[in-house]
């Protein structure tokens, strides 16, 4: 029973057979011209069905299928909270304003107040594990980590408004601040990047009441939903982003699984592509500001090329040894590159209608 | 264009009709709650004849009407006279017999069924085998062949070596040799058919859960759990769940296009399929074994059946398997059952399908040209059509 349950939720890797391994690993390894096991080019990803805005009751949702029938929900939560400041900092945060304010009379604090990180909650629920398990646990502070790592990239619209990135963002005022809750329900065998896909369209079409008070004043928001902001300003310049050089205005950043096999480089890999993988990374193109790139690598192990063991062909052999720099870098370069992958991923879900 | 966002697709549900005025003085919550698709509980079902449409839940009663006896996905509790659905599906009556016909079920052994299974675990003289199934099957070392022929007691070195014959992960054709109480398969590879696979990509898709008696009516069976490609849906649209029949031929040779060669298609009863190149020296190996006895065929058996090496496979033979893979993947998605027949009228429309492709596209984009062979989408339409003309 145990072990059943091992097979089928705890282990990623599908149990294969050495010659399923052997016969997957020389495919994906052809030389400039992989064969995937449904046929897909090297940089094709599996077509995905996507909607917004299906869970009532949530600031923003999300649903991502496969044909297949994998699927993701994300649903995104909004609370006010009040912020609770360090008691020293809070001390000689609010001394140094006192003396700001009278020095520079009228001028808003609000630059001094900056948004944290544990703003921004992500719970991934997944059959079988306990919430404070390890993975559940990784996958989630993974993506958050990602959330609220991005930053405006520069100047381009709603760089003002998103100064400090999503952190920035959710600060209402010195004293209150928005608490977002990504919710992810009944994670059954969804891969992370299907995952991060539905969590970048759930922040996408995630919506907070307009704020009617100003300043310092308690937090007041409108009623009318209708007027409700977007969590992440709309760039009204949809249309001629296409032509032009597109501006990006803040982006939660999505995750892209990567993975090497021989020479090549595969995206959107699934479960049986993985296990015979030599690296595999995932890569997180907030927006094409190469400094916001997360990058998590799990490479086969370290070592020289080529270990002891001679190549046998035919059989299967887990991989010894790491991965080549060059191979690395094309990965990266494919991804974050002018026109890459990222940037094609991204303009896709920015298709995606959000009602 | 690497990636492709589509709407969703609606489900196609038909509406329960249900009169207007009566459900006005029902619970108005679960009203909204099941769309339109059942209707309150309390509420006798079969008085007004129109049973077998829509859908029906685990623990929904069907019917209190005493005149019904239950069949298959009901359940009655002795107290009362309500047949309750235990499983989710369609209501189907026979007679006064009502059953519930599942929409996806897993694959129950029948003696004589043609499987393929993974091994998952090693026991002391026997190994158990995953066949899509809600027990693991066993496959006990008495019940295959030893390699170097001669019938042969199993000796404790056989037993202590029992890896070099199948270890965890390997796959096995098999067939069904028992089917005991609880429901679980002995499976048996006396055969030259059976045994080890290689040289090929495995594919779960779904199997015949329950009966296969109608085969038009396929329910449809959980694929593996550790593959992605098992779960397949209701196809949208209602029309069926897919999945592996149970046929005349569940093992044949297709002679592919584009320089393939040979490929060998096995689908298993319980919607596990393998395919792989057909082993070179095959020919000469049938002929031989046509000159042995029938009863000397075990002599035949020697120890590469348990290799684990593939052949060198050329990349075209690589990408007819892999093109036949989508091909019964479309025809799974869509619905379509699996067997010879479909199978190979999807294998033969994917090709057509590419010409008319190559044709009208003078300028290669270069992003066309890349992922041409992944059939889905429109393609995948198209192919569809053309299959279901030939049924």
């Amino acid at each position: 029973m145990s072990s059943q349950r091992q097979a089928s939720s705890a282990s990623q890797v599908p149990h294969l057979s050495p010659a399923e391994l052997s016969y997957l690993y020389t495919s994906l390894s052809l030389p400039k011209n992989p064969i995937r096991p449904d046929g897909r080019s090297p940089t094709q990803f599996r077509p995905l069905s996507a909607e917004t805005t299906i869970l009532p009751g949530t600031n923003g949702s999300a649903r991502i299928g496969f044909a297949d029938g994998t699927q993701a929900i994300v649903g995104v939560k909004a609370e006010v909270e009040k912020t609770v400041l360090a008691a020293d900092t809070l001390d000689s945060r609010s001394l140094a304003q006192h003396g700001d304010a009278l020095n520079r009379e009228g001028e808003e604090g609000s630059a001094a107040v900056s948004g944290q990180g544990e703003w921004v909650q992500m719970s991934i629920e997944i059959p079988g594990f306990r919430d404070d398990d390890a993975l559940p646990v990784f996958l989630s502070e993974m993506m958050r980590e990602s959330l609220v790592g991005s930053v405006a990239g520069g100047d381009v619209d709603g760089a003002k408004e998103m100064a400090g990135g999503l952190k920035g963002r959710l600060v209402i005022n010195k004293r209150w601040h928005w608490r977002l809750s990504c919710f992810s329900p009944n994670l059954s065998h969804t891969p992370s990047p299907l995952l991060s896909l539905t969590t970048h369209l759930a922040l996408l079409s995630t919506k907070l009441p307009k704020l009617k008070s100003t300043g310092e004043e308690d937090p007041f928001f409108d009623d009318d939903w209708a007027a409700a902001e977007y969590l992440y300003p709309r760039s009204n310049t949809s249309k001629s982003s296409l032509s032009a050089a597109p501006s990006y205005p803040v982006r939660p950043p999505v995750t892209l699984l990567v993975i090497a096999v021989g020479e090549n480089v595969i995206f959107d890999p699934n479960r049986e592509e993985i296990a015979v993988a030599d690296a595999v990374l995932a890569i997180s193109p907030g927006i094409p500001n190469s400094e916001n790139v997360n990058m998590l690598g799990a490479t086969a192990g370290p070592g020289e090329e080529s270990g002891g063991q001679e190549e046998v062909e035919g059989v299967w052999r887990p991989r010894r040894g790491g991965v080549k720099r060059s191979v690395i870098a094309r990965m990266v370069k494919t991804v974050l590159g002018k026109g890459g992958v990222g940037e094609e991923v991204l303009e896709g879900l920015e298709g995606v209608e959000v009602q | 264009m690497a990636i492709t966002i589509l709407p969703p697709v609606v489900e196609d549900v038909r509406p329960y009709e249900a009169d207007s005025d009566d459900s006005m003085s029902m619970d108005s919550e679960e009203d909204v709650e099941m769309a339109g698709i059942s209707r309150p509980h309390k509420r006798p079902r079969l008085g007004n004849s129109n049973i077998g449409t829509g859908i029906v839940t685990p623990g929904e009663v069907v019917t209190d009407d005493p005149q019904w006896m239950r069949g298959h996905g009901t359940y009655m509790n002795p107290l009362s006279t309500s047949i309750i659905a235990t499983v989710a599906g369609t209501v189907q009556k026979t007679n006064k017999l009502l059953s519930v016909h599942p929409l996806r079920a897993r694959y129950t052994p029948e003696i004589g069924d043609l499987v393929v299974g993974r091994i998952v675990e090693v026991q002391s003289r026997r190994w158990k085998v995953d066949v899509a199934a809600p027990l693991l099957a066993q496959l006990p070392l008495s019940a295959i062949n030893l390699p170097g022929g001669i019938l042969r007691r199993r000796t404790s070195a056989d037993e202590l070596q029992i890896r070099t014959f199948f270890s965890e992960g390997d796959l096995v054709v098999a067939e069904v040799q028992s089917v005991h109480q609880d429901g679980s398969a002995s499976l048996h590879t006396r055969s030259l058919k059976y045994g080890k696979l290689r040289n090929g990509v495995f594919l779960a898709v779904t199997g015949t859960g329950g009966s296969a008696a109608s085969s038009s009516s396929v329910k449809g069976g959980v694929g593996a759990g550790n593959s992605a490609s098992g779960s397949a849906l209701a196809a949208p649209g209602g029309s069926g769940t897919g999945g592996v029949v149970r046929s005349r031929r569940q093992v044949w040779t297709v002679p592919t296009a584009n320089g393939g060669g040979e490929v060998n298609i096995i689908l298993g009863v319980n919607g596990y399929i393998f395919i792989s190149k057909n082993p070179e020296g095959a020919d000469a190996a049938s002929s031989t074994t046509e000159n042995v006895s029938i009863t000397r065929m075990e002599e035949m058996v020697s120890s590469s059946i348990y290799s684990s090496q593939n052949d060198d496979i050329p990349a075209q033979t690589r990408r007819e398997i892999a093109r036949l893979t989508q091909c019964i993947r479309v025809l799974v998605q869509n619905g379509v059952r699996v067997d010879e027949e479909t199978v190979m009228g999807a294998y033969n429309a994917s090709l057509q399908v590419d010409l008319e492709i190559g044709d009208d596209e003078d300028e290669e984009d270069e992003w066309r040209q890349e992922g041409r062979e992944y059939l889905e989408g429109a393609k995948a339409q198209d192919i569809l059509e053309l299959v279901k003309q030939q049924l």
